[in-house]
Protein backbone atom coordinates (compact mmCIF):
# COMPACT_ATOMS: atom_id res chain seq x y z
CA UNK A 1 0.00 0.00 0.00
CA UNK A 2 2.75 2.39 1.01
CA UNK A 3 4.78 1.62 -2.05
CA UNK A 4 1.69 2.30 -4.11
CA UNK A 5 1.43 5.77 -2.59
CA UNK A 6 5.12 6.43 -3.17
CA UNK A 7 4.72 5.50 -6.82
CA UNK A 8 1.80 7.92 -7.18
CA UNK A 9 3.80 10.69 -5.52
CA UNK A 10 6.77 9.93 -7.76
CA UNK A 11 4.51 10.20 -10.79
CA UNK A 12 3.25 13.57 -9.56
CA UNK A 13 6.75 14.96 -9.08
CA UNK A 14 7.96 13.73 -12.47
CA UNK A 15 4.90 15.17 -14.22
CA UNK A 16 5.40 18.48 -12.41
CA UNK A 17 9.03 18.68 -13.46
CA UNK A 18 8.19 17.79 -17.06
CA UNK A 19 5.38 20.32 -17.32
CA UNK A 20 7.36 23.17 -15.76
CA UNK A 21 10.38 22.39 -17.95
CA UNK A 22 8.13 22.26 -21.00
CA UNK A 23 6.68 25.62 -20.05
CA UNK A 24 10.15 27.16 -19.60
CA UNK A 25 11.39 25.73 -22.91
CA UNK A 26 8.25 26.94 -24.67
CA UNK A 27 8.78 30.41 -23.17
CA UNK A 28 12.48 30.39 -24.08
CA UNK A 29 11.92 29.29 -27.67
CA UNK A 30 8.91 31.56 -28.09
CA UNK A 31 10.89 34.59 -27.01
CA UNK A 32 14.04 33.69 -28.90
CA UNK A 33 12.53 32.99 -32.30
CA UNK A 34 9.76 35.57 -32.55
CA UNK A 35 9.19 39.28 -32.28
CA UNK A 36 7.95 38.66 -28.73
CA UNK A 37 11.51 39.26 -27.58
CA UNK A 38 10.93 43.00 -27.85
CA UNK A 39 8.30 42.78 -25.12
CA UNK A 40 9.21 39.82 -23.01
CA UNK A 41 12.59 38.63 -21.70
CA UNK A 42 13.40 34.93 -21.72
CA UNK A 43 13.18 32.68 -18.65
CA UNK A 44 16.96 32.37 -18.25
CA UNK A 45 17.37 36.12 -18.08
CA UNK A 46 14.58 36.46 -15.51
CA UNK A 47 15.75 33.62 -13.29
CA UNK A 48 19.38 34.68 -13.34
CA UNK A 49 18.52 38.27 -12.56
CA UNK A 50 16.23 37.07 -9.77
CA UNK A 51 19.12 35.12 -8.27
CA UNK A 52 21.46 38.07 -8.75
CA UNK A 53 19.01 40.38 -6.95
CA UNK A 54 19.36 38.24 -3.84
CA UNK A 55 22.82 39.80 -3.35
CA UNK A 56 22.87 42.83 -5.66
CA UNK A 57 20.40 45.53 -4.59
CA UNK A 58 17.58 46.75 -6.84
CA UNK A 59 17.27 50.45 -6.03
CA UNK A 60 17.57 50.70 -2.26
CA UNK A 61 17.61 47.06 -1.17
CA UNK A 62 18.12 43.49 -2.31
CA UNK A 63 15.04 41.47 -3.17
CA UNK A 64 15.13 40.00 0.34
CA UNK A 65 15.21 43.51 1.81
CA UNK A 66 12.25 44.58 -0.33
CA UNK A 67 10.35 41.47 0.76
CA UNK A 68 11.04 42.34 4.42
CA UNK A 69 9.74 45.87 3.86
CA UNK A 70 6.50 44.54 2.41
CA UNK A 71 6.15 41.85 5.06
CA UNK A 72 6.66 44.29 7.92
CA UNK A 73 3.91 46.50 6.50
CA UNK A 74 1.59 43.54 6.16
CA UNK A 75 2.41 42.42 9.67
CA UNK A 76 1.43 45.71 11.34
CA UNK A 77 -1.85 46.18 9.49
CA UNK A 78 -2.75 42.52 9.67
CA UNK A 79 -2.08 42.16 13.39
CA UNK A 80 -4.23 45.16 14.31
CA UNK A 81 -7.01 44.05 11.94
CA UNK A 82 -6.96 40.49 13.28
CA UNK A 83 -7.32 41.51 16.91
CA UNK A 84 -10.01 44.07 16.20
CA UNK A 85 -11.80 41.88 13.65
CA UNK A 86 -11.99 38.86 15.92
CA UNK A 87 -13.35 40.90 18.82
CA UNK A 88 -15.83 42.77 16.64
CA UNK A 89 -16.95 39.68 14.71
CA UNK A 90 -17.46 37.37 17.66
CA UNK A 91 -19.25 39.94 19.80
CA UNK A 92 -21.38 40.92 16.82
CA UNK A 93 -22.30 37.29 16.26
CA UNK A 94 -23.17 36.65 19.88
CA UNK A 95 -24.60 39.88 21.32
CA UNK A 96 -27.66 41.10 19.47
CA UNK A 97 -27.21 44.70 20.59
CA UNK A 98 -23.60 44.87 19.33
CA UNK A 99 -24.85 43.44 16.04
CA UNK A 100 -27.61 46.05 15.86
CA UNK A 101 -25.12 48.88 16.34
CA UNK A 102 -22.17 47.80 14.20
CA UNK A 103 -23.69 45.66 11.45
CA UNK A 104 -25.25 48.58 9.47
CA UNK A 105 -22.01 50.62 9.61
CA UNK A 106 -20.03 47.58 8.60
CA UNK A 107 -22.38 46.82 5.71
CA UNK A 108 -21.85 50.33 4.33
CA UNK A 109 -18.06 50.03 4.35
CA UNK A 110 -17.77 46.40 3.29
CA UNK A 111 -18.69 46.55 -0.42
CA UNK A 112 -15.96 49.14 -1.06
CA UNK A 113 -12.78 47.27 -2.06
CA UNK A 114 -9.76 48.29 0.07
CA UNK A 115 -7.92 49.39 -3.05
CA UNK A 116 -10.56 52.03 -3.69
CA UNK A 117 -9.46 53.66 -0.41
CA UNK A 118 -5.98 54.36 -1.78
CA UNK A 119 -6.60 57.94 -3.00
CA UNK A 120 -8.47 58.96 0.14
CA UNK A 121 -5.89 57.31 2.40
CA UNK A 122 -3.13 59.25 0.63
CA UNK A 123 -5.02 62.52 1.16
CA UNK A 124 -5.48 61.70 4.83
CA UNK A 125 -2.16 60.20 5.79
CA UNK A 126 0.24 61.28 3.05
CA UNK A 127 2.48 58.93 1.13
CA UNK A 128 4.18 57.38 4.15
CA UNK A 129 3.87 54.15 6.02
CA UNK A 130 0.60 54.92 7.80
CA UNK A 131 -1.29 54.90 4.50
CA UNK A 132 -0.05 51.39 3.80
CA UNK A 133 -0.86 50.14 7.31
CA UNK A 134 -4.33 51.62 6.99
CA UNK A 135 -5.01 49.96 3.63
CA UNK A 136 -3.78 46.56 4.81
CA UNK A 137 -5.84 46.97 7.96
CA UNK A 138 -8.96 47.60 5.86
CA UNK A 139 -8.21 44.67 3.55
CA UNK A 140 -7.78 42.23 6.42
CA UNK A 141 -10.52 43.60 8.68
CA UNK A 142 -13.61 42.71 6.67
CA UNK A 143 -12.49 39.11 6.05
CA UNK A 144 -11.61 38.48 9.68
CA UNK A 145 -14.77 40.14 11.00
CA UNK A 146 -17.16 38.40 8.61
CA UNK A 147 -15.72 34.98 9.37
CA UNK A 148 -15.61 35.48 13.13
CA UNK A 149 -19.22 36.68 12.89
CA UNK A 150 -20.26 33.59 10.95
CA UNK A 151 -18.36 31.44 13.45
CA UNK A 152 -20.18 32.85 16.45
CA UNK A 153 -23.50 32.48 14.61
CA UNK A 154 -22.76 28.83 13.85
CA UNK A 155 -22.50 27.77 17.50
CA UNK A 156 -24.75 24.79 18.17
CA UNK A 157 -27.54 26.03 20.52
CA UNK A 158 -27.49 22.64 22.23
CA UNK A 159 -24.09 23.45 23.77
CA UNK A 160 -25.32 26.80 24.99
CA UNK A 161 -28.44 25.19 26.42
CA UNK A 162 -26.39 22.52 28.20
CA UNK A 163 -24.08 25.15 29.71
CA UNK A 164 -27.02 27.22 30.87
CA UNK A 165 -28.59 24.17 32.47
CA UNK A 166 -25.36 23.53 34.33
CA UNK A 167 -25.46 27.08 35.63
CA UNK A 168 -22.92 28.92 33.48
CA UNK A 169 -23.40 32.69 33.35
CA UNK A 170 -23.36 34.82 30.20
CA UNK A 171 -19.69 35.66 30.40
CA UNK A 172 -18.74 32.05 30.97
CA UNK A 173 -20.80 30.91 27.98
CA UNK A 174 -19.17 33.52 25.79
CA UNK A 175 -15.60 32.71 26.87
CA UNK A 176 -15.83 28.91 27.08
CA UNK A 177 -18.28 28.05 24.30
CA UNK A 178 -18.76 30.83 21.76
CA UNK A 179 -15.14 31.94 21.48
CA UNK A 180 -13.51 28.51 21.12
CA UNK A 181 -16.39 27.32 18.94
CA UNK A 182 -15.72 30.09 16.43
CA UNK A 183 -12.01 29.31 16.10
CA UNK A 184 -12.25 27.19 12.92
CA UNK A 185 -14.18 29.96 11.17
CA UNK A 186 -11.81 32.59 12.53
CA UNK A 187 -8.88 30.69 11.10
CA UNK A 188 -10.52 30.49 7.71
CA UNK A 189 -10.95 34.26 7.91
CA UNK A 190 -7.34 34.82 8.94
CA UNK A 191 -6.15 32.84 5.93
CA UNK A 192 -8.25 34.74 3.42
CA UNK A 193 -7.31 38.00 5.13
CA UNK A 194 -3.59 37.29 4.85
CA UNK A 195 -3.71 36.65 1.13
CA UNK A 196 -5.87 39.70 0.60
CA UNK A 197 -3.50 41.79 2.76
CA UNK A 198 -0.61 40.56 0.63
CA UNK A 199 -2.38 41.56 -2.59
CA UNK A 200 -3.18 44.96 -1.08
CA UNK A 201 0.37 45.73 0.02
CA UNK A 202 1.52 45.07 -3.53
CA UNK A 203 -1.15 47.43 -4.87
CA UNK A 204 -0.38 50.10 -2.28
CA UNK A 205 3.33 49.92 -3.03
CA UNK A 206 2.66 50.11 -6.74
CA UNK A 207 0.83 53.39 -6.31
CA UNK A 208 3.76 54.99 -4.56
CA UNK A 209 6.78 53.45 -2.90
CA UNK A 210 10.45 52.98 -3.52
CA UNK A 211 10.78 49.99 -1.20
CA UNK A 212 8.85 46.75 -1.15
CA UNK A 213 8.14 44.18 -3.83
CA UNK A 214 5.35 46.31 -5.32
CA UNK A 215 7.90 49.12 -5.59
CA UNK A 216 10.26 46.80 -7.48
CA UNK A 217 7.50 46.04 -9.99
CA UNK A 218 6.43 49.64 -10.52
CA UNK A 219 10.02 50.94 -10.78
CA UNK A 220 10.54 48.26 -13.41
CA UNK A 221 7.65 49.70 -15.36
CA UNK A 222 8.93 53.26 -15.02
CA UNK A 223 12.35 52.42 -16.45
CA UNK A 224 10.79 50.01 -18.96
CA UNK A 225 12.67 47.08 -17.48
CA UNK A 226 10.50 44.00 -18.03
CA UNK A 227 13.05 41.74 -16.36
CA UNK A 228 12.73 43.70 -13.13
CA UNK A 229 8.92 43.54 -13.33
CA UNK A 230 9.04 39.77 -13.68
CA UNK A 231 11.57 39.47 -10.84
CA UNK A 232 9.10 41.41 -8.68
CA UNK A 233 6.16 39.24 -9.75
CA UNK A 234 8.19 36.13 -9.00
CA UNK A 235 9.01 37.42 -5.51
CA UNK A 236 5.35 38.30 -4.88
CA UNK A 237 4.31 34.80 -5.93
CA UNK A 238 6.93 33.01 -3.83
CA UNK A 239 6.13 34.99 -0.68
CA UNK A 240 2.38 34.58 -1.19
CA UNK A 241 2.91 30.86 -1.53
CA UNK A 242 5.07 30.63 1.60
CA UNK A 243 2.55 32.68 3.63
CA UNK A 244 -0.29 30.38 2.55
CA UNK A 245 1.70 27.30 3.56
CA UNK A 246 2.59 28.77 6.96
CA UNK A 247 -1.06 29.54 7.64
CA UNK A 248 -2.15 26.05 6.62
CA UNK A 249 0.50 24.45 8.88
CA UNK A 250 -0.56 26.67 11.76
CA UNK A 251 -4.15 25.69 11.25
CA UNK A 252 -3.48 21.96 11.32
CA UNK A 253 -1.40 22.50 14.48
CA UNK A 254 -3.83 24.74 16.34
CA UNK A 255 -7.13 23.34 15.13
CA UNK A 256 -6.14 19.67 15.20
CA UNK A 257 -9.28 18.93 17.17
CA UNK A 258 -11.46 20.20 14.40
CA UNK A 259 -10.33 19.27 10.94
CA UNK A 260 -12.29 21.83 9.02
CA UNK A 261 -13.30 20.63 5.57
CA UNK A 262 -12.16 17.04 6.41
CA UNK B 1 -43.93 36.26 20.80
CA UNK B 2 -44.76 39.76 21.86
CA UNK B 3 -41.49 40.04 23.73
CA UNK B 4 -39.63 38.93 20.62
CA UNK B 5 -41.35 41.63 18.56
CA UNK B 6 -40.44 44.22 21.14
CA UNK B 7 -36.80 43.16 21.05
CA UNK B 8 -36.84 43.33 17.26
CA UNK B 9 -38.12 46.89 17.42
CA UNK B 10 -35.44 47.75 19.96
CA UNK B 11 -32.66 46.38 17.76
CA UNK B 12 -33.98 48.15 14.67
CA UNK B 13 -34.06 51.41 16.62
CA UNK B 14 -30.48 50.80 17.74
CA UNK B 15 -29.39 50.28 14.12
CA UNK B 16 -31.09 53.46 13.01
CA UNK B 17 -29.57 55.39 15.90
CA UNK B 18 -26.09 54.08 15.12
CA UNK B 19 -26.33 55.16 11.47
CA UNK B 20 -27.76 58.52 12.47
CA UNK B 21 -24.96 59.11 14.97
CA UNK B 22 -22.37 58.20 12.35
CA UNK B 23 -23.67 60.71 9.82
CA UNK B 24 -24.34 63.30 12.50
CA UNK B 25 -20.76 63.13 13.79
CA UNK B 26 -19.46 63.34 10.23
CA UNK B 27 -21.68 66.34 9.55
CA UNK B 28 -20.81 68.07 12.83
CA UNK B 29 -17.09 67.54 12.34
CA UNK B 30 -17.17 69.04 8.85
CA UNK B 31 -19.97 71.54 8.22
CA UNK B 32 -20.73 72.74 11.73
CA UNK B 33 -17.56 72.64 13.83
CA UNK B 34 -15.13 72.42 10.90
CA UNK B 35 -12.68 70.23 12.79
CA UNK B 36 -11.62 68.46 9.61
CA UNK B 37 -10.26 70.55 6.76
CA UNK B 38 -12.35 70.49 3.59
CA UNK B 39 -9.28 69.21 1.75
CA UNK B 40 -9.30 66.04 3.82
CA UNK B 41 -12.91 65.32 4.65
CA UNK B 42 -15.86 67.00 2.94
CA UNK B 43 -19.23 67.04 4.66
CA UNK B 44 -21.79 64.35 3.80
CA UNK B 45 -23.97 67.02 2.22
CA UNK B 46 -21.17 68.06 -0.16
CA UNK B 47 -20.53 64.42 -1.06
CA UNK B 48 -24.17 63.84 -1.96
CA UNK B 49 -24.29 67.05 -3.98
CA UNK B 50 -21.09 66.14 -5.80
CA UNK B 51 -22.38 62.65 -6.46
CA UNK B 52 -25.51 64.00 -8.13
CA UNK B 53 -23.80 66.72 -10.20
CA UNK B 54 -20.94 64.45 -11.20
CA UNK B 55 -23.43 61.95 -12.68
CA UNK B 56 -23.73 64.10 -15.81
CA UNK B 57 -20.96 66.63 -15.39
CA UNK B 58 -17.65 66.08 -17.17
CA UNK B 59 -15.51 68.38 -14.98
CA UNK B 60 -12.78 67.94 -13.82
CA UNK B 61 -11.59 64.74 -15.53
CA UNK B 62 -13.31 64.85 -18.90
CA UNK B 63 -16.09 62.31 -18.44
CA UNK B 64 -19.31 62.01 -16.49
CA UNK B 65 -19.61 59.48 -13.69
CA UNK B 66 -22.06 57.47 -15.80
CA UNK B 67 -19.41 57.18 -18.53
CA UNK B 68 -16.77 56.18 -15.97
CA UNK B 69 -19.09 53.52 -14.55
CA UNK B 70 -19.90 52.22 -18.01
CA UNK B 71 -16.24 51.98 -18.94
CA UNK B 72 -15.26 50.16 -15.72
CA UNK B 73 -18.16 47.73 -15.91
CA UNK B 74 -17.58 46.86 -19.57
CA UNK B 75 -13.85 46.17 -19.09
CA UNK B 76 -14.39 44.20 -15.89
CA UNK B 77 -17.19 42.11 -17.39
CA UNK B 78 -15.21 41.31 -20.53
CA UNK B 79 -12.25 39.92 -18.60
CA UNK B 80 -14.57 38.22 -16.14
CA UNK B 81 -16.64 36.41 -18.79
CA UNK B 82 -13.55 35.23 -20.65
CA UNK B 83 -12.16 33.93 -17.35
CA UNK B 84 -15.38 31.99 -16.66
CA UNK B 85 -15.53 30.53 -20.16
CA UNK B 86 -11.92 29.33 -19.94
CA UNK B 87 -11.52 28.75 -16.20
CA UNK B 88 -14.56 26.65 -15.35
CA UNK B 89 -14.06 24.00 -18.08
CA UNK B 90 -10.34 23.98 -17.30
CA UNK B 91 -10.99 23.27 -13.61
CA UNK B 92 -13.46 20.53 -14.51
CA UNK B 93 -11.07 18.87 -16.96
CA UNK B 94 -8.21 19.08 -14.48
CA UNK B 95 -10.25 17.41 -11.78
CA UNK B 96 -11.70 14.70 -14.00
CA UNK B 97 -8.85 13.64 -16.27
CA UNK B 98 -5.77 12.58 -14.39
CA UNK B 99 -3.13 13.28 -17.07
CA UNK B 100 -4.38 16.86 -17.40
CA UNK B 101 -4.22 17.20 -13.63
CA UNK B 102 -0.66 15.87 -13.51
CA UNK B 103 0.65 18.26 -16.13
CA UNK B 104 -1.46 21.40 -15.75
CA UNK B 105 -1.73 21.50 -11.96
CA UNK B 106 1.95 22.37 -11.33
CA UNK B 107 1.75 25.32 -13.72
CA UNK B 108 -1.47 26.44 -12.12
CA UNK B 109 0.06 26.18 -8.65
CA UNK B 110 2.91 28.34 -9.87
CA UNK B 111 0.48 31.04 -11.04
CA UNK B 112 -1.97 30.84 -8.16
CA UNK B 113 -0.19 32.82 -5.43
CA UNK B 114 0.38 35.86 -7.67
CA UNK B 115 -2.36 38.44 -7.08
CA UNK B 116 -3.94 39.77 -10.27
CA UNK B 117 -2.85 43.30 -9.39
CA UNK B 118 0.82 42.37 -9.67
CA UNK B 119 0.37 41.70 -13.41
CA UNK B 120 -0.70 45.26 -14.15
CA UNK B 121 2.70 46.77 -15.08
CA UNK B 122 3.68 43.80 -17.25
CA UNK B 123 0.37 43.88 -19.11
CA UNK B 124 0.71 47.62 -19.63
CA UNK B 125 4.12 47.13 -21.22
CA UNK B 126 2.83 44.31 -23.44
CA UNK B 127 -0.61 45.70 -24.39
CA UNK B 128 -0.34 49.44 -23.71
CA UNK B 129 -2.70 51.49 -21.53
CA UNK B 130 -5.75 50.54 -23.59
CA UNK B 131 -8.48 48.00 -23.21
CA UNK B 132 -6.27 44.95 -23.77
CA UNK B 133 -4.07 45.35 -20.72
CA UNK B 134 -6.97 45.88 -18.33
CA UNK B 135 -9.04 43.02 -19.72
CA UNK B 136 -6.08 40.68 -19.44
CA UNK B 137 -5.32 41.72 -15.85
CA UNK B 138 -8.95 41.12 -14.85
CA UNK B 139 -8.82 37.82 -16.70
CA UNK B 140 -5.71 36.69 -14.80
CA UNK B 141 -7.26 37.64 -11.47
CA UNK B 142 -10.67 36.06 -12.10
CA UNK B 143 -9.30 32.89 -13.68
CA UNK B 144 -7.84 31.54 -10.45
CA UNK B 145 -11.01 31.30 -8.31
CA UNK B 146 -12.91 29.89 -11.34
CA UNK B 147 -10.42 27.05 -11.83
CA UNK B 148 -9.92 26.39 -8.14
CA UNK B 149 -13.58 26.07 -7.21
CA UNK B 150 -14.61 23.99 -10.23
CA UNK B 151 -11.71 21.69 -9.44
CA UNK B 152 -12.75 21.29 -5.80
CA UNK B 153 -16.39 20.92 -6.85
CA UNK B 154 -15.70 17.99 -9.16
CA UNK B 155 -13.42 16.39 -6.57
CA UNK B 156 -16.32 16.40 -4.10
CA UNK B 157 -18.26 13.86 -6.14
CA UNK B 158 -19.04 10.88 -3.93
CA UNK B 159 -17.50 7.58 -4.98
CA UNK B 160 -20.79 5.81 -4.29
CA UNK B 161 -22.54 7.90 -6.92
CA UNK B 162 -19.85 7.06 -9.44
CA UNK B 163 -20.10 3.37 -8.59
CA UNK B 164 -23.84 3.46 -9.17
CA UNK B 165 -23.16 5.06 -12.52
CA UNK B 166 -20.64 2.38 -13.39
CA UNK B 167 -23.04 -0.38 -12.35
CA UNK B 168 -25.62 0.99 -14.73
CA UNK B 169 -23.04 1.06 -17.49
CA UNK B 170 -22.36 4.78 -17.79
CA UNK B 171 -19.35 5.79 -19.84
CA UNK B 172 -16.67 7.99 -18.32
CA UNK B 173 -18.02 11.01 -20.19
CA UNK B 174 -21.59 10.29 -19.07
CA UNK B 175 -20.44 10.06 -15.48
CA UNK B 176 -18.76 13.44 -15.87
CA UNK B 177 -21.76 15.20 -17.36
CA UNK B 178 -24.52 13.40 -15.45
CA UNK B 179 -22.95 12.98 -12.01
CA UNK B 180 -19.82 15.02 -11.40
CA UNK B 181 -20.78 18.32 -13.05
CA UNK B 182 -24.21 18.59 -11.36
CA UNK B 183 -22.51 17.78 -8.04
CA UNK B 184 -19.97 20.51 -8.58
CA UNK B 185 -22.42 23.26 -9.59
CA UNK B 186 -22.82 24.94 -6.17
CA UNK B 187 -19.06 25.23 -5.78
CA UNK B 188 -18.63 26.33 -9.38
CA UNK B 189 -21.10 29.11 -8.65
CA UNK B 190 -19.12 30.03 -5.51
CA UNK B 191 -16.02 30.35 -7.69
CA UNK B 192 -17.88 32.51 -10.17
CA UNK B 193 -19.11 34.70 -7.31
CA UNK B 194 -15.62 35.10 -5.79
CA UNK B 195 -14.26 35.88 -9.25
CA UNK B 196 -16.81 38.68 -9.65
CA UNK B 197 -15.57 40.44 -6.53
CA UNK B 198 -11.97 39.94 -7.59
CA UNK B 199 -12.68 41.31 -11.08
CA UNK B 200 -14.28 44.44 -9.72
CA UNK B 201 -11.45 45.10 -7.26
CA UNK B 202 -8.82 44.47 -9.92
CA UNK B 203 -10.35 46.81 -12.47
CA UNK B 204 -10.36 49.60 -9.90
CA UNK B 205 -6.68 48.92 -9.14
CA UNK B 206 -5.77 48.81 -12.82
CA UNK B 207 -7.52 52.12 -13.42
CA UNK B 208 -5.80 53.69 -10.43
CA UNK B 209 -2.41 52.86 -11.89
CA UNK B 210 -2.88 53.70 -15.54
CA UNK B 211 -5.99 54.63 -17.38
CA UNK B 212 -7.84 57.43 -19.08
CA UNK B 213 -11.36 56.41 -18.11
CA UNK B 214 -13.17 54.54 -15.35
CA UNK B 215 -14.03 54.92 -11.68
CA UNK B 216 -10.50 54.12 -10.48
CA UNK B 217 -9.14 56.80 -12.81
CA UNK B 218 -11.76 59.26 -11.57
CA UNK B 219 -10.81 58.93 -7.91
CA UNK B 220 -7.10 58.99 -8.68
CA UNK B 221 -7.52 62.25 -10.66
CA UNK B 222 -9.61 63.71 -7.85
CA UNK B 223 -6.75 63.01 -5.42
CA UNK B 224 -4.35 64.98 -7.60
CA UNK B 225 -6.54 68.09 -7.41
CA UNK B 226 -7.58 67.67 -3.75
CA UNK B 227 -11.24 66.91 -4.35
CA UNK B 228 -12.07 64.38 -1.62
CA UNK B 229 -15.78 64.85 -2.32
CA UNK B 230 -15.30 63.29 -5.75
CA UNK B 231 -13.15 60.54 -4.23
CA UNK B 232 -15.85 59.60 -1.71
CA UNK B 233 -18.60 59.87 -4.34
CA UNK B 234 -16.51 57.53 -6.50
CA UNK B 235 -16.00 55.11 -3.62
CA UNK B 236 -19.74 55.05 -3.03
CA UNK B 237 -20.28 54.31 -6.71
CA UNK B 238 -17.66 51.54 -6.62
CA UNK B 239 -19.29 49.95 -3.58
CA UNK B 240 -22.80 50.29 -4.99
CA UNK B 241 -21.93 48.85 -8.41
CA UNK B 242 -20.08 45.96 -6.77
CA UNK B 243 -23.10 45.18 -4.61
CA UNK B 244 -25.41 45.52 -7.62
CA UNK B 245 -23.35 43.12 -9.75
CA UNK B 246 -23.31 40.55 -6.97
CA UNK B 247 -27.08 40.89 -6.57
CA UNK B 248 -27.58 40.24 -10.30
CA UNK B 249 -25.39 37.17 -9.97
CA UNK B 250 -27.52 35.88 -7.08
CA UNK B 251 -30.62 36.05 -9.29
CA UNK B 252 -28.85 34.17 -12.08
CA UNK B 253 -27.57 31.63 -9.58
CA UNK B 254 -31.07 30.93 -8.29
CA UNK B 255 -32.19 30.24 -11.87
CA UNK B 256 -29.29 27.88 -12.65
CA UNK B 257 -28.68 25.95 -9.45
CA UNK B 258 -32.11 24.65 -8.63
CA UNK B 259 -31.00 21.57 -6.75
CA UNK B 260 -29.02 21.40 -3.55
CA UNK B 261 -28.29 24.50 -1.53
CA UNK B 262 -25.06 24.51 0.37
Amino acid sequence: MNRFKDAANMQKVVAAIISILAFLIFWHVGVKYSSLSKLLPGPIEVLSSFLRSVVVPIGTATIGGHALWSLSRVFVGYAVASILGIILGVTMGWYKSVEAIFRPLFEIIRPIPPIAWIPLAILWFGLGEITKYFLIFLAALSNVTMNAYAGAKSIDPVYVGAAKMLGANDRRIFLSIVLPGSVPHIFAGLQVALSSAWATVVAAEMVRSSEGVGGVIIKGQEINNTVQILVGILAVGIIGFVLAIIMRRLETRLCAWNERGK
Amino acid sequence: MNRKNKLQVKYTLMSITSLTVFFLVWWLATDVLQVASANALPSPVTVIKTFITKLNNTAPDGATMVEHIGSSVIVAMTGYLVAIVIGVPMGILMAWYKPIDLFVRPLFDLLRPIPGIAWIPLMIIIFGIGLGSKVSVVFMAALIPCILNSYTGIRQTRDVHLWVGQTFGATNFQMLTQIAIPTSLPLVMTGIRVALGVSWTTIVAAELLASTRGLGFMIQQARGIFRPDIIIAGMIAIGAIGALLSWVLTIIEKKIVKGVRL
